[in-house]
Parts: structure tokens; sequence; C-alpha cells
């Protein structure tokens, strides 16, 4: 008995201890929901980590289904990063449903980006006649590099906590990314500097970050409230600011659609620039660093 | 330390001069043997002493090395910490989300029967009343219970025969992942739209037409949701595969009349599902509900009865289609399902005063639907369905059941607006030829809009 007991024992710890070696070698699993965090958990996470993105620089991350491709993504995940601030509403709900424990809402697994991250555009009051409010604040808080150290600082924490074996390293690689990030940042504020109070109008509000960071002035939004599409009357409201402001381009990103912005430049000597907004925005912004080298060179070619 | 030190010493020349009490005489001897025996004693004092420090450094690194690696430890094995919030939480999350649904509809027919051929037809699957209407108004109250539970209740205020009621449409729990239940398992308890086939547990105000195809309104009365439990669970696979199945009390329709004895009723459900590039998803299903009657389910006004089992078989499957993926201002989605039903049991039709008339056979139907979004918040769609009735026996010939050969069939199509995702106004017109000589051309406004939280929607 005793030694059936003992070797049951050791072939179960023998087991574990295989099971153990496998996990620690396996890459962890990165959902995230938005482009921009899975090439920050590349940047941090390095081989150690797997990362999948929910959309693409071309899908609006409001609108898209909760697909089947999705569900059987965010089951094997072992953290998710997203931006939050309700920015995945529509979707992420039905998907966290199917998924593991360690993910869910207050989980180490769960990283909502904008808790990290000081919020610009925080309503004073909320009704949804006022369109498409988030309580929270402005959730396309990535396009200023500096919430992409907060938020990179707490991924390295949770990648830590859930691979601890590795924690050195992603400690490691995080402070490579900051000093790699910080240098960027003063060269693009330094690069950027002519940018500063240069008048845009935009199409929605998701590059509030970008303009805020390098000091733009956003005069005008073709949507006459967030989320809901330009009207004709709206537009010509528009254009007039367009004259009597000094506004030098309508700036939107790749997945807006372009409805009422050809109107607009066919009327008034202003440029229609598309900037990526996120990771492979376009055919040069493969990673975060050059997603604000690209950004910056497209919004000084309006001055 | 020192005080360790000079107990020693003492001892050691107390031990010394007994054994050297009885030596007398010589003084210079003995001076000299003293003088021996300190300078010994003094070389062991220090041998001793340099022994014991030897002992007390070598015990300090084994405790400074005990505390570095305890310093090691801490750092490799953090704690799992809970994720803190960082933020203050604003909103009334302790609160369950409360959404009302409003639903209203204009309708016009142009014949004064709606009757369909054949078949056995439920309250909710008959045809709509004419004029104003304020079909189904949806109250829902839902939230996490604790961090293991979910709980939901919809009910539906509706019209019946002249009178406002309050249809219990869901009133479940469900389980959280804080569960520990294995990762993509899901248990479900009370009332609530079983998973089968497509349609049946989406809310019918999600729903891309005004009614619900042919096939559904006779073989589910609209909707099956019945008491019971269900589990599901979503394999480990690389693309998207979930099984999952109930047991039920078996009193909704294609069932009614249980006594409450025993499960009545059980269905099973396998699905897969993926994306084609980045443009297309695809998700097809299967589904079988079973059980029966065992005391008699009432239809067709009542007239109507039938004491028996029933198989219901569904084959299902969705396809969409948008630019890159962007579902915002373009989307086309085809979407169908298939029915098979088979029914053993005794009829009776009180007004052909067939009584009790064994039936064992089977009945058909399917619908085929597409919707393009053509732009941000406009979208038309097409959709047909057909119906193929049982042959009856013939105590049952001139009964509700006898379709006398006929096949029902309804063209629909329907153009809606949608202003934003929380309000849409919808026209739909059906061609419905139902029954022999029976073709009614129907006019249908409707308006679907929310307020409060509302729930996301599924795929």
């Amino acid at each position: 008995m005793r030694k059936f007991l003992s070797k049951t024992l050791l072939a179960m710890s023998a087991a574990f201890l295989c099971c153990a070696s496998f996990s620690a070698t396996a890459a962890l699993q990165v959902f995230a929901c938005e482009p921009e965090w899975a090439s920050l958990a590349s940047e941090i996470g390095g081989d150690k980590v797997k990362t999948f993105s929910a959309t693409h620089a071309r899908q609006d991350p409001h609108y898209i289904k909760a697909r089947p491709s999705l569900m059987s993504k965010v089951r094997k995940a072992d953290l998710i990063v997203c931006s939050g601030a309700d920015l995945e509403i529509g979707w992420l709900p039905l998907l966290l449903e199917r998924a593991g424990a360690g993910v869910q809402r207050g989980m180490v697994g769960n990283l909502m980006a904008y808790e990290y991250v000081p919020l610009i555009e925080i309503p004073t009051s909320i009704d949804r006649s006022l369109g498409d409010i988030h309580p929270d604040g402005n959730p396309h808080i990535h396009l200023n590099p500096r919430n992409l150290i907060l938020v990179g600082k707490e991924l390295a924490n949770r990648l830590a906590s859930i691979d601890e074996v590795n924690a050195v390293f992603y400690e490691t690689r995080y402070g490579q990314f900051e000093a790699k990030m910080n240098q960027a940042i003063e060269g693009w504020l330094s690069d950027g500097k002519e940018l500063k109070g240069m008048q845009v109008i935009t199409k929605h509000k998701s590059l509030s970050y970008l303009i805020d960071f390098f000091g733009l002035e956003e005069v005008s939004s073709l949507e006459p409230r967030p989320g809901l599409p330009p009207t004709s009357s709206h537009l010509a409201r528009v254009l007039e600011s367009v004259s009597s402001m000094n506004a030098r381009a309508i700036v939107r990103a790749p997945y807006e659609s372009d409805r009422g912005v050809d109107w607009i430049v066919s009327k008034a000597n202003i440029k229609n620039l598309v900037v990526p907004y996120t990771v492979n925005g376009d055919d040069e912004s493969g990673d975060l660093f050059s997603l604000f080298d690209r950004s910056l060179a497209i919004l000084k070619s309006a001055l | 330390m020192k005080k360790l030190s000079f107990l020693l010493s003492l001892f050691l020349l107390g031990g010394s001069f007994t054994a050297n009490a009885g030596a007398t005489g010589d003084v210079e001897a003995l001076r000299a043997e003293i003088a021996a025996m300190k300078a010994a004693h003094e070389e062991r004092i220090m041998m001793l002493e340099a022994k014991l420090e030897e002992v007390i450094v070598a015990k300090a690194a084994v405790t400074t090395q005990a505390a570095a690696s305890d310093n090691e430890v801490a750092l490799t094995y953090a704690p799992k910490r809970p994720a803190t919030n960082a933020r203050r939480v604003k909103k009334n999350m302790f609160n369950p989300s409360i959404g009302l649904v409003f639903n209203g509809v204009y309708t016009q027919h142009e014949t004064a029967e709606g009757e369909i051929a054949g078949f056995a037809v439920g309250h909710e699957g008959e045809r709509g009343g004419e004029g104003f209407a304020i079909d189904h108004t949806e109250l829902n109250f839902s939230s996490t219970i604790d961090d293991k539970f979910f709980g939901s209740m919809t009910a539906a205020i509706v019209k019946h025969e002249g009178k406002t009621e309050v249809e219990l449409e869901e009133a479940f729990i469900q389980t959280l992942p804080g569960l520990g239940l294995p990762t993509g398992a899901t248990l479900k308890a009370g009332r609530f739209l079983a998973t089968i086939g497509y349609l049946n547990e989406h809310h019918e105000h999600t729903d891309d037409f005004t009614d619900r195809p042919l096939p559904y309104r006779v073989f589910l009365d609209g909707t099956y949701n019945d008491d019971g439990i269900q589990a599901s669970y979503v394999l480990p696979t690389d693309f998207y595969a979930e099984i999952g199945g109930g047991m039920f009390r078996g009193d909704d329709y294609p069932f009614g009349g249980s006594d409450g004895e025993g499960i009545d009723a059980w269905s099973a459900f396998a699905r897969v599902g993926g994306d084609i590039g980045e443009k297309q998803s695809w998700r097809l299903g299967g589904s079988v509900l079973s059980g029966k009657s065992t005391t008699g389910r009432e239809s067709n006004h009542e007239k109507v009865s039938f004491l028996g089992e029933t198989d219901l078989y569904i084959a299902d499957a969705r396809y969409t289609w948008a630019p890159t993926g962007n579902s915002t201002n373009q989307e086309f989605a085809l979407q169908g399902e298939f029915f098979w039903k088979t029914e053993d049991g005794l009829y009776s039709d009180t007004e052909t005063s067939a009584s009790n008339v064994l039936m064992d056979d089977s009945s058909q139907g399917w619908y085929l639907q597409g919707t393009y979004k053509f732009a941000r918040n406009w979208r038309f769609g097409a959709r047909y369905s057909e119906l193929d009735a049982a042959n009856v026996p013939t105590g049952l010939i001139g009964s509700h059941l006898d379709g006398e050969g006929y096949d029902p069939k309804a063209y629909s199509a329907m153009f809606d607006w949608t202003n934003s995702e929380f309000s849409r106004v919808r026209f739909q017109y059906n061609r419905e030829e139902l029954a022999k000589g029976q073709n009614d051309d129907q006019f249908m406004l409707q308006y679907i809009m929310s307020i409060g939280a509302h729930a996301a929607h599924k795929y």
C-alpha cells in the first residue's frame, strides 16, 4: 500500500513537473483588442509572448462584432490588453463570457490601459442625445506616446506576475523600451515644434491625444456629435469655420470614412490627411516608434 | 561573545589549579611551571576563541545567505496581487443594468385570414394583428450576482386578446468563469432562450425582419424559452467550436402541458465558426430539440391538441462580409436555417371532431435571408421561407393539420434606417401565401428603440 502510494506520488509529481516545465516554455498568449497593445506587448514580452490583435488599423474598434474566431482566441488568452473606457463595450463583454477566470475584470490577466493614464475629454454631463459619449473620457489613449510608457510599465508588471520565471526578462525589456521611448519623445517634440498651434479639423475624436501631444488646435469636427455621421448643414458650418479660421488640414484615421471630407477639400484650401492611427495603419508604420515618426511627417506636410 | 570566552578561560584556569594544588617546594620551578601553563592556556584560549569566531562567522554567513535567498524568492515569486483599479468607479457598477426596448409597429393585411395550411400553430406563431400595436415592450434587468454568478431577467409587456399581460421571457442565472469550471464551460439555469438554431437565442428586437420566418412560427411558436438548465463548452481548438445541451420542463411549444414529473424535453447543439481572410466570417451549427407533451399541447386557438413525442432537428448557417472587416459603413450578411420535425402521437381537432388520431410523420421548413448595409445608417434585406407539411392520416382529413398538399411560403423585403445603436425604424413588405388561394400582401412600419443599458449583440 505504502509502496503504491509513494509510487503514485512520484508519478504525480513527475507529471506535475512535466506540465510545469511545459507551461514555462510555452509562450504566454496575449490577446490585444487593438494593434497598438499587441505591439506594446511584443516590445516588452519579446519572444516570451505570442500576441494576437482582435482588430486591425482599418477596423473601427468601436464597432467590430464578437465573431466566432475571436471567441476561440480569447478563450486561450493568459492576458488581455485593451484600451477600455467603453471602447470595446460592443463586443468584449460577449467574448469574456467564454474566457478563462484569469482574464476577467479585476484579475491580473485583464489589463485595461485607460486605468493607468491621465484621460482627456472627460464629459461633464452624460446624455445619449450628445452622441457616442465615453463617461470615463476619450479612450484613444495610445496616441500620446507618454501613455505607452505608463501602460508599458503596468504591462511589464502583469507579465511578471503571470510568468514569474521571466520576471527579470520583462523588467529589463521594459527598461529598454522606456529609455528608447523617452529618447524618441524628445526627438518628436523637438522635430514637431513648428506644429504647435497648427489648426486642424478632425473627423472623430479618435486623434485627440495626438493633437494634445503635438500641441495642435482642433477647431472643428466633421461629426456633429461623437459617433453621429456628418449632416449637410453641419458640413456647411464646418466649411464656414475653415474660411474664418486658419485650419490647415482635415485629419482622420484610416478606418474613418471620407464622407464629407472631399466636399470640404474641394471648396476650401485645406489638406486631406490620413494619419496611420495605429501600428500598420499604413505601410511605413510597422511599430509604435514608426507610428509616431510617420504621424509627425504627415502632420508636418500641412505646414 | 566576550563573556563566553571569559567564562571559558576561568573554567580552564580553575581546572589547572586543581590539577596542580599538591605541588609545593621549589617556587622557581613552580613559577616556571605556572608560566608555561599560562602560556599553554593562553594558546588554548586563543585557539578556542578563534574557533568560536569561526563558528560565529559561519553562522552569520548562513543567515545572510538565507536572507539573500529570501529576497530572491520575494523578487522572483511576486505574489499574484489583484490588479487594482487606478481609477475611481463612477458608474453604478454595483446596481443592475436596466434596459427598456420600445417596439411599436403599424401593420396592414390584405386578406382576412392568415392561417398556415397543414400546421399546428401556437399563439405567437399566428399572424400578428392589424393597425397600431406596441408589440413587445421589453424590460431587462441584469447584473453579475457575485464573483461566480450572473443573473438576467427579461419581461415583455404584450397585448394578448385585448388584455395587457406580462410575459416572463427570460429569468436565468449563469455561471461566471470565477466559479472555477473548466475554461470555456458555462452553466445556465432558469428560463432562457435555449441555444438551438441561429435565431432562437436572439431577442426578437435584434432580428433583421419585423416578424420571425415561417419555420420559427410553426415549429417553435416564435421562440423556445422553457424552464430548465443548459451547459455549454467552447472547445480549446484554434477555430471556434462549441458544444452543449440542456434539459427542460417541457412546457413551451413545441411541447406543452407538462405535469412537472421528470424532464420532458432535452436539447443538444454543436457549432463551428471562423474567418476567411479579414473580410469574411462564418458560423455553422446543428441542433436537436426532443421531448414529449404529456397532458396535451394546445394550438390553433385551443382547437387542436397533441399528446405525444416531438423531435426537431435544425441546421443553421450564417456568413458575413465587410470590406476590411469593418462593418461600420458596409456589410453583407447571409443567413439560413433548415428544420425537420417528426411527431409521433395523438391529435385531436374540436372543429372536425377528430379525436386522438394517431399520427407518425414528419414536416419540414427552411428560410434564407440576406441583408446589405449600404451606408452607415441604411440597410435593405430580402427573405424567403417555405414549409412542407406532413401527410395526414384519414382521421385528420379536413382538420387544421390537413394541408391538402399545399406548401406555405412567404416572401419578405425590408428597408431600415438605424440612427444610432439605440434606434431603428423599419419598413417591411411581406407576401404570404400560406394556404391555397390566400395571397396576403402585408405592410409593416416598425420602430425599435432602447433606453438604459443595452447588452452587446451576438454574432
